[in-house]
């Protein structure tokens, strides 16, 4: 399979790649395009902090009012000033009324919000907020410790506890995540590695999408401009399909090496600082566990994208053959997406050892857990496994679909193909 | 001696038949001609015999081996519909096809050299292919199918398509590569190029080949008894006329069969006392155009 066409066939992809304009744009622009997404994300959070909330806190009881509205005052976002709140007394029956009154200016937006804590809450601990937009989380945040704490605080006086015992009933509950790993050390959490879980995994979903409609077209072309003859006089059309997805394989495994780089610099030196919570928590073998699985992913997809690309003879029909394969590789980053939520629970553990979803779905996984060593190593056999397979299958589509042009064949044509000598 | 033999080549596309039982040998050092209309199994039978496809049934044997990479080495295969890397400078392109076929270093890029300046191409071998004339690609396709000196040459069509000047030029290679001692295999339905190049034929019709030989034994054999006829006038007297065994049109020229061979002279008398004004008489005499029409008909009427 690799012999001097072979070779000759990848040294003429890599010259013609590496040296394209569009390389070396994408190798530029991609990094900068993840930053900006990164910051625009960052930036639309922090504006969304930053609203000025005004609320009008509403009860039949002077004392929760008053309790309510000390700890309000004691907020950070009260004394810098991004929020305020008056009470108003209302008698429970009259509140209707009131809210009619408040009607116009919450549509308005004068005010951002009502909220409403009858002394009923006291026993219940349900409050009603009003507002034209009552999904604000972040300002929820805001408030509801304050309201928790005003609650408990009349709940429990009177009732012979210390303050210490009324300070411990009224603290909320903390959560730090700390990742425990098997070579015994005990790491705090931050928000890095789930950053990097999406970052790894959006380069692999984009890259594979991309070099694969690439590989397509450059196909395509072939076969319709008629080269594809003159180099099926000189080598076979398996070292050209070989040779052509492995100049692919190489280009777009030195692109992501130049795309990690970075990030290899950002684990090994103290070049850059970044806050310790967005650090990401991995080895620098993840680095090249990533790209061996890049490798695979890139040779499985690219494989099957000229195959595609072989089948017909214009960009148009080839579009529209490939939708069965972006799925194969959409559904997958959407698994992997959603892995965030459980990393660990049977799906994500099934769908990072199935084929093709192994491949996008393991390597982010490996970011957010410790993933067992049988279960890497298992789904590397099947990836190569599927990747034979492919290989086989989609030598015999692209044998016989490379010559043929005209009529736009059918899928049953195609698997006919399969059984054909050629 | 033979170098190249196809035996009983069979190649089927979704139940159609394109090459049927196809046999035919080539010997050193000749022009062979592969001849045949437009979708009689030229094309697929020259992609069998340089591996492209497999046959069905049947083998191509090279020096009494079955064909292997060895034998595409020694191929310099110009296609039918002709193709370039059109992003690809010049120099680039036709050193890539040398390498494919194994000959790379200073010598091929001399003789890229050599082969750029007859063809009054130097000047432009850093340039994109896209960018040359229609005609300058040909050349350049030409090049790169003789750049690495091959001891085959396989021309699909090789006239289709190609201007005046690329025409003399493709033919001065032709018989350039006959006279180093090469094997030239080309397929047209050119009758007269083919009449004119080559030393054998085949020819195919609906993927069998109806006839198979050396040019001038298969002329020797189908001109006898026939004169080959030029003229003005009106020659319907000579329909039923119990010398004539049959009159076969082909447009320019008219082909006369006669029953027996020794009345050529009485025919020219015939046609001289009835006014016929005649341009050219050619006794035992018949061009391939008229033998293929003669046999492609007859396969047509036993159908």
């Amino acid at each position: 399979m690799f012999n001097r066409r072979t070779l000759a066939i990848i040294k003429r992809e890599l010259r013609m790649k590496l040296f394209s304009k569009s390389f070396i744009l994408m190798t530029l622009l991609v990094p900068l395009f993840m930053i900006m997404i990164f910051s625009i994300q960052y930036f639309i959070q922090t504006m969304s902090g930053d609203q000025r909330a005004d609320l009008v806190i509403v009860s039949d009881s002077d004392e929760i009012l008053k309790k309510v509205q000390d700890e309000i005052f004691q907020t950070s976002d009260f004394k810098s000033g991004d929020l305020s709140a008056r009470i108003e007394k209302v008698e429970l029956n009259l509140f209707g009324n009131k809210l009619d009154e408040y009607k116009s200016d919450l549509i308005a937006q004068r005010i951002t919000g009502v909220v409403f804590v009858p002394t009923s809450a006291l026993q219940s601990k349900e409050v009603k907020y009003y507002s034209s937009n009552p999904n604000n989380s972040s300002l929820f945040y805001k408030i509801k410790p304050s309201i928790n704490k005003a609650l408990v605080e009349i709940y429990f006086s009177g009732k012979q506890l210390t303050q210490d015992e009324i300070k411990f009933a009224r603290k909320d509950v903390e959560i730090s995540g700390f990742r425990v790993s098997s070579d015994e050390k005990v790491a705090q959490e931050g928000y890095g590695n789930r950053i990097a879980m999406v970052l790894f995994s959006f380069l692999l979903y984009m890259a594979l999408l991309f070099s694969g409609s690439m590989t397509m077209n450059a196909v395509v072309e072939e076969k319709s401009n008629k080269i594809v003859e003159v180099l099926l006089s000189s080598a076979s059309s398996t070292e050209l399909m070989t040779g052509k997805i492995f100049g692919t394989v190489i280009v777009e495994i030195i692109q992501m090496a130049i795309w990690l780089s970075p990030m290899v610099l950002l684990l090994t030196t103290s070049w850059f600082f970044i806050p310790q919570e967005f650090m990401p928590q991995m080895s620098i073998g993840y680095i090249f566990y990533f790209l061996f699985n890049y490798a695979l992913a890139l040779i499985t997809y690219v494989a099957l994208y000229a195959t595609v690309g072989a089948i017909f003879d214009n960009p148009q029909d080839a579009q529209s053959g490939v939708w069965p394969l972006m799925l194969l590789i959409m559904i997958p980053f959407f698994i992997a997406l959603g892995l965030e939520s459980n990393s660990q629970s049977s799906f994500a553990i099934i769908a990072s050892l199935l084929p093709f979803a192994s491949l996008i779905v393991m390597p982010a996984r490996m970011i957010l857990v410790e993933v067992p060593l049988w279960q890497i190593l298992l789904s590397c056999v099947i990836n190569i496994v599927v990747l034979f397979g492919i290989f086989k299958l989609a030598g015999k589509i692209y044998r016989i679909g490379i010559l043929l042009t005209g009529k736009k064949p059918k899928w049953s044509e195609v698997f006919s193909w399969l059984k054909m000598s050629a | 001696m033979n170098v190249l033999e196809v035996k009983n080549l069979t190649k089927r596309f979704s139940g159609i038949t394109a090459v049927d039982n196809a046999s035919f040998s080539v010997s050193e050092g000749s022009v062979f001609g592969l001849i045949g209309r437009n979708g009689a199994g030229k094309t697929t039978t020259i992609r069998m015999m340089l591996n492209i496809y497999f046959p069905d049934e049947g083998e191509v044997l090279f020096k009494g081996a079955k064909i292997e990479q060895d034998f595409k080495d020694s191929v310099g295969y110009l296609p039918e519909e002709r193709g370039l890397y059109k992003k690809m400078k010049v120099i680039d392109m036709l050193l890539f096809l040398a390498e494919l076929k194994g000959k790379k270093g200073n010598a091929v890029l001399k003789s890229v050299n050599q082969y750029l300046e007859r063809f009054d191409l130097a000047d432009r071998k850093n340039s994109k292919v896209e960018d040359l004339s229609k005609g300058n690609q040909q050349k350049i396709q030409f090049i790169g199918t003789i750049l690495h000196d091959p001891d085959f040459l396989i021309f699909d069509e090789p006239f289709s398509g190609l201007d005046p000047i690329n025409t003399n030029l493709l033919k001065e290679i032709i018989l350039e590569m006959k006279e180093k001692g090469k094997v030239v295999i080309f397929s047209t339905h050119l009758m007269e190029f083919a009449e004119k190049m080559c030393d054998n034929i085949a020819m195919i019709d609906k993927g069998k080949i109806i006839l198979n030989g050396k040019l001038s034994e298969i002329k020797g054999k189908y001109a006898s008894k026939n004169v080959s006829l030029n003229y003005l006038g009106n020659i319907s007297f000579l329909n039923n006329h119990p010398m004539i065994e049959s009159i076969e049109d082909f447009g320019n020229t008219t082909g006369i069969k006669l029953k027996d061979e020794n009345s050529d002279q009485e025919l020219l008398k015939l046609l001289m006392a009835n006014n016929i004004s005649i341009k050219k008489y050619n006794v035992d005499e018949i061009s391939l155009h008229e033998i293929f029409v003669l046999l492609a008909g007859k396969e047509a009427a036993n159908v």
